[in-house]
């Protein structure tokens, strides 16, 4: 047997919970590789690091923390919840999603304020709505785009996936989610703004955005992914990128074969 | 009065061999005191788990209050019926992650740490001990905590795969690489060689949160 099946067993012959055959057969590969046996006798040989006793003050700080507790949330019973809940809210409504619905709902009070006190004007019901409309999807874009500015990921990350939800794409966002696609530093973002971008294909931007990011990325994840894409749209000229690509030195094996299997599909 | 001392007695009996779950249903519950039951009994693995990880004794001290002061708080999060040791130790992880995203740590390699309590059988052992010990905070802070939750903690890997939110196949690959990066980390000791990207490696790794299981 290999090191490799053995290590698979190893974890659970540590915690003494192989049957006997498999048991007996660690045992005897440990008799014969150095290597495995290392491994086993410096999972025992941990136990000499020793368990340590916290210091005595310990429990007491514990009594006081318990005291103070259960004083402190009598107090509070009294006085009732009210502060955190205030501020939860209010850091909802500065947080980008909160001034998106904020700012909507200003809008809504805005136009329905107008139309009652208005009524003579010309404009009907309907101009004002589409008006109302757009303003807003503006706005949610405008939230997209500075979202993407952000310095965190996981910001970033939001931000694409709000840009999944709308059905029309205004350029200027699209061409922001290009750019992250391209040279986003994080491979999960450059993932999510691909997979937005991939509802978009019909439009030539797009498009050519992400045919052209396949000869700068550097993580096979998103290489992959292009190539998938590339396969699924048909493009006429992807075969001929994909063979250029294909001769990329030091291609990432795993991206290399993908691209021949995608060469295939498309021929 | 004998009667009633007795009875006390009988109670503190019965609650010392409570089960963890039932007990923290009373706390649950309200009674904040018998949260004292499960301070006994869970406090000093908890700083032992957080010693091994962060090297760092004080710090460790905070986190084990910092973790008894966010069960009484979020009790009412605790599931009835759901095993308490993984409750807990959910809380302690994300207490720890907490204290490093407010306080961006410095270097936590902590030499004196093993010395008080060092075994006295043998030079040879201590020396041995010493190595161990350095090659153990050499590992990335991720690939140890594995290490620490399996041998120390006694955590069985299913209870390990809840915890870290993977699958129980990942844990058992995941421990027997980090055996492997020990053992490679403890011979190198051993020969002199201060293994590659010592020290920051320790700095870096801060688990991911994992959204969900907050607690």
């Amino acid at each position: 047997m290999k090191c490799e099946e053995i290590g698979e067993l190893l974890p659970d012959y540590l915690q003494g919970c192989l049957k006997a055959e498999q048991d007996d057969l660690v045992e005897k590969h440990i008799a014969e590789c150095g290597d495995c046996r290392e491994e086993v006798a410096i999972w025992k040989k941990l136990s000499l690091l020793p368990m340590e006793q916290p210091s005595a003050g310990s429990r007491e700080r514990f009594e006081a923390m318990l005291r103070a507790y259960q004083t402190g949330r009598s107090d509070k019973a009294s006085a009732g919840f009210e502060r955190p809940k205030r501020a939860a809210v209010w850091s909802w409504l500065r947080s980008p999603v909160g001034a998106v619905a904020w700012s909507a709902a200003l809008l809504i009070v805005g136009v329905f304020a107008g139309n009652y006190f208005g009524n003579k004007t010309t404009h009907t019901n309907q101009d004002e709505i589409r008006t109302m409309h757009t303003e807003l999807t503006n706005m949610k874009q405008m939230v997209v785009l500075s979202m993407l500015q952000q310095q965190s990921a996981s910001e970033r990350l939001q931000a694409v996936s709000y840009s999944r939800r709308e059905d029309q794409l205004d350029p200027q966002v699209m061409s922001a989610l290009v750019h992250t696609l391209r040279y986003d530093g994080s491979v999960d973002v450059r993932l999510a703004a691909l997979d937005a971008l991939s509802r978009h294909g019909a439009q030539p931007q797009v498009h050519e955005g992400v045919v052209d990011a396949l000869q700068e990325q550097q993580s096979p994840l998103v290489q992959v992914a292009l190539i998938d894409l590339m396969v699924e749209w048909r493009d006429p000229d992807a075969a001929q990128r994909l063979r250029n690509f294909v001769q990329t030195p030091n291609l990432n094996p795993t991206v290399k074969q993908r691209a021949d299997w995608a060469l295939s599909r498309l021929n | 009065m004998k009667e009633q001392e007795r009875a006390e007695t009988e109670n503190d009996q019965a609650m010392k061999l409570a089960p963890d779950e039932d007990l923290m249903l009373e706390v649950r519950n309200g009674a904040g005191e018998t949260l004292g039951v499960l301070f006994d009994r869970y406090h000093a693995p908890l700083y032992n788990f957080y010693a091994k990880l962060t090297g760092d004794r004080t710090l460790s001290q905070d986190l084990v209050q910092e973790v008894f002061l966010r069960i009484l708080k979020y009790r009412q999060s605790y599931q009835p019926g759901t095993p308490f040791r993984a409750w807990i130790y959910q809380i302690a992880r994300n207490a720890r992650v907490d204290h490093y995203r407010k306080t961006p740590r410095h270097i936590t390699f902590e030499p004196e740490m093993v010395a008080p309590v060092m075994p006295k059988d043998s030079a040879q052992q201590t020396e041995e001990t010493e190595l161990l010990h350095r090659a153990l905070m050499q590992m990335p802070e991720e690939k140890r905590e594995i290490l620490v939750l399996s041998r120390f903690q006694e955590l069985r890997y299913d209870e390990i795969a809840r915890l870290l939110g993977c699958e129980l196949g990942t844990v058992k690959t995941r421990i027997h690489r980090a055996i492997q990066e020990l053992r490679q980390n403890f011979k190198q000791l051993e020969r002199g060689l201060a293994p590659r990207e010592a020290g920051p490696a320790v700095v870096k790794n801060i688990p991911p949160r994992r959204f969900g299981n907050e607690v």
